[in-house]
């Protein structure tokens, strides 16, 4: 490696611009990074909803805000408004306790919450799948590929095996979605390791393997179709046995209730957090994220972080696809895998969540809400025609990720009051 | 900077994959010319003096805009609101986790009947229908018989394609007689090679054959719904291969099929829908009315006569399924055969139409 001295001139002056008051300064950086951490994304967004706000009022004429207001209790999280004084049961026990709100599930912000946090299970495990590979300086673009191949394997598994008993099976299940993922997602990063492939390109071609493949075990005549009575001509897998579906912990288990995954996918945010910020390996992780040469320089292996990197994101993402398919979906047809996209709306996940784990967990949720809020059974369809309803969630999705893209921007808006504020405090 | 640009073509790709990946069988463009024409047959609407009841529509996730059954069946719901007074409301999936919200989302507020659009929901409707034992329920494309529980409070509504493929196989059968080539082959162009797409090409078959003994058939699968190059390639090759007529059964893939017709100055057929506006040289259109469908049962509903438990066939002499528009380039001798023909299998003069392809 061999290091170009610095060409004097601009660099030179800012230290000796801020050297009066360095320590301050110093500071202020540290808070001001802190602040941007939590500022700039939640800004991102607001813009993100102006806008989309305006859009609405460009296009039906009325207000946003009631628009708004209907995507909030479509997306069932007007429940956490209706304070009271309830009890609920504690999972896997008998007993229950004093809780705040209502966990009767006949209401329909009840069933809309468990709708969201159904789709938010997946979005964040597909979100961290993204963010840990970022962190490592990768952009994975494959999440959809290896939600895929998790499901695929989960519904393999979940179909077959007949006579294992059902935690085992369930177990069984998970781990091997979770490490086809793992494998799935190892592939990109083996070849940038080895050869160094782009693993923008691999993950998306890949993508494109898990899908056909999918289509080819599921279709008409292939190896995994259904062998249900008059279902010859319904290209879907078999049904998920009973005792390797997942329990459902709230809401009806017949009518899509919220499944014990909700959990997995918390504690997958505390592990996230924990490997990354409390383990060598994700100290080595982080080396090789934000400098490839310096990490290699300081002794670590740059070639085993790729490796690793991609299999650990492959992991959540082959999870999300697991759960799916145990929690509530319990069977794949080949036009799910089609439609899905709910490893791209990771990638908005991770961005918008800045690949924190804190980040993720918040938006994640507001992904979900927003998938949820704004299906049609939510919106009224006097203000929504049900044929544009859905593409409001998109929109509004699109220009997050636009505004996300654009994060520069508002840190340079930001910077422009600052300089003006210095000017002022000058003169 | 490089990545975000990626990630901006992913998401329009996302929406792309959203606004197309899901057509079911014999999805077909332009749908406008075929409600009209649904209105006008089978359908009675003169009684509309009944109770005002609420009907829930559940699309699979192919959307309003597949212009294919979810359309239909929309413009279906549309026409029992104006002429029956019924309450209607639309609920699109947009996922596969949509059905069973969606589904039991209407059935807790009371609905009177809950239609849901193809056989991808059929699982949904089963379990929810299961749940709901006082709501009814009707599944276009899906026998009830085939449900493994088999509530009690589910029609199937169900389709006799080889009838509509038969009247085009005879039209195309005498067309090609008439232009009394050496070879006479006709041909067609499958999605997938699933029942409802089976029965179309099987009748298409058998009725060329009946009308025109000398004709040859063809018949090829794209194993897709949308892609229209692979249709086209198939439907080129069958051309090339002495085709002068090529029936599409394959959605918007079909659509290339009638293009390639186009270019190389052969006949296309459409499907599903009329499909005459895609020009002269489709010369008619096989049609599975699903609108009809719908409203018929919105009436059986209102009326009381609804009963659960089994399937509704919609052939022919119901109206259900039947010819599009005929192009003006079909002489008129063939045109009064054709009508004649559907006359019999209204009849019932015309059975045992054939419901299987054999062979390729």
């Amino acid at each position: 490696m061999t290091e170009t001295p610095p060409e004097g001139g601009g660099k030179v002056e800012n230290p000796r611009q801020g050297g009066d008051y360095a320590p301050s300064v110093a500071a202020r950086v540290a808070v001001w990074h802190k602040a941007g951490g939590i500022a700039v994304p939640l800004l991102t967004t607001l813009l993100a909803f102006f806008i989309g706000g305006l859009v609405v009022l460009a296009t039906t004429g009325k207000n946003p805000l009631t628009t708004y207001k209907a995507i909030f209790e479509g997306s069932g999280l007007n429940w956490f408004l209706e304070v009271g004084s309830y009890e609920i049961g504690i999972p896997w026990t008998e007993s229950r306790v004093w809780f705040p709100w209502d966990t009767s599930f006949n209401s329909f912000a009840a069933l809309n919450l468990q709708q969201t946090l159904i789709v938010y299970v997946s979005l964040v495990l597909t979100g961290l799948a993204v963010a840990f590979a970022f962190r490592c300086g990768m952009f994975n673009i494959g999440g959809q590929g290896q939600y895929l191949v998790g499901a695929i394997v989960a519904v393999w598994i979940g179909s077959e095996l007949p006579g294992l008993p059902g935690l085992l099976h369930i177990l069984v299940a998970i781990v091997a979605g979770a490490l086809s993922g793992a494998v799935f997602a190892g592939i990109a990063g083996f070849l940038k390791a080895t050869v160094g492939a782009h693993e923008v390109i691999s993950t998306i071609m890949l993508n494109y393997v898990a899908l056909w493949v999918g289509v080819f075990l599921f279709g008409l005549g292939g190896p995994l179709q259904n062998d249900n009575v008059g279902g010859e001509s319904v290209p879907v897998s078999n049904d998920v046995l009973e005792e390797s579906k997942l329990n459902v912990f709230w809401g009806d288990p017949l009518l899509q209730g919220l499944h014990v995954g909700f959990f997995v996918a918390l504690a997958a945010l505390v592990v996230y957090w924990i490997t990354l910020n409390r383990t060598t390996l994700g100290y080595e992780v982080r080396a090789v994220g934000f400098n490839p040469e310096a990490a290699r320089y300081g002794g670590i292996s740059v070639a085993r972080n790729y490796v690793l990197a991609m299999a650990i994101s492959g992991t959540f993402a082959g999870l999300a696809g697991t759960l799916d398919i145990l929690g509530w979906q319990f069977r794949l047809n080949t036009n799910d895998i089609f439609i899905s996209s709910i490893g791209f709306v990771g990638i908005a996940v991770a961005l918008l969540g800045r690949n924190t784990a804190i980040g993720v967990a918040l938006s994640g949720l507001l992904f979900a809400a927003l998938l949820v809020g704004t299906s049609t059974r939510n919106l009224d369809p006097e203000i929504f025609r049900p044929e544009l309803a859905s593409n409001l969630t998109l929109l509004i999705q699109g220009l997050v990720v636009l505004f996300v893209g654009a994060d520069v921007l508002i840190l340079y808006l930001f910077g422009i009051r600052r300089r003006a504020r210095q000017r002022q405090a000058r003169t | 900077m490089r990545f975000r640009s990626v990630l901006a073509a992913l998401v329009m790709g996302v929406v792309l994959l959203a606004g197309c990946g899901s057509d079911d069988e014999n999805a077909a463009r332009d749908t406008t010319p075929a409600t009209t024409e649904a209105t006008e047959t089978g359908t009675d609407t003169g009684a509309s003096a009944g109770p005002a009841i609420k009907v829930g529509l559940v699309t699979d996730i192919g959307g309003l805009d597949d212009r294919s059954f979810n359309f239909l069946a929309n413009q279906g719901l549309d026409r029992a609101q104006e002429q029956l007074g019924a309450e209607g409301r639309v609920l699109v999936s947009r996922a596969n986790s949509d059905y069973v919200p969606n589904l039991s989302t209407l059935a807790q507020q009371d609905y009177d009947l809950i239609v849901g659009v193809g056989f991808l929901m059929a699982e949904s409707v089963e379990t929810v229908a299961e749940q709901f034992p006082d709501t009814n329920f009707a599944i276009i494309d899906f026998s009830q018989a085939a449900m493994e529980s088999k509530p009690a409070n589910v029609r199937g509504l169900l389709f006799k394609e080889q009838e509509a493929g038969y009247l085009v196989g005879y039209l195309s059968g005498l067309v090609v007689a008439d232009s009394a080539g050496a070879n006479q082959t006709i041909s067609s162009v499958g999605g997938q090679k699933i029942p409802p797409v089976d029965r179309y090409i099987a009748g298409y078959q058998a009725g060329a054959k009946a009308a025109n003994p000398r004709v040859q058939t063809l018949n090829g699968y794209s194993q897709d719904f949308v892609d229209q190059a692979k249709c086209k390639e198939i439907a080129l090759n069958q051309i090339a291969r002495g085709s002068s007529v090529v029936f599409q059964v394959a959605g918007q893939c079909g659509l290339g099929a009638l293009n390639a017709a186009k270019e190389q100055n052969a006949s296309g057929i459409g499907v599903d829908a009329d499909q005459g506006y895609l020009g002269e040289h489709v010369v008619t259109s096989a049609l599975k009315k699903v609108d009809v469908a719908v409203f018929q049962t919105v009436q059986a509903v209102q009326d009381g006569s609804f009963a659960g438990g089994e399937d509704s066939v919609f052939d022919v002499a119901s109206g259900g399924v039947g010819l599009g528009e005929i192009a003006a380039s079909v002489p008129p001798d063939v045109v009064a055969k054709v009508k004649q023909v559907q006359e019999q299998i209204a009849a019932g003069e015309i059975v045992d139409i054939p419901e299987t392809v054999g062979g390729g």
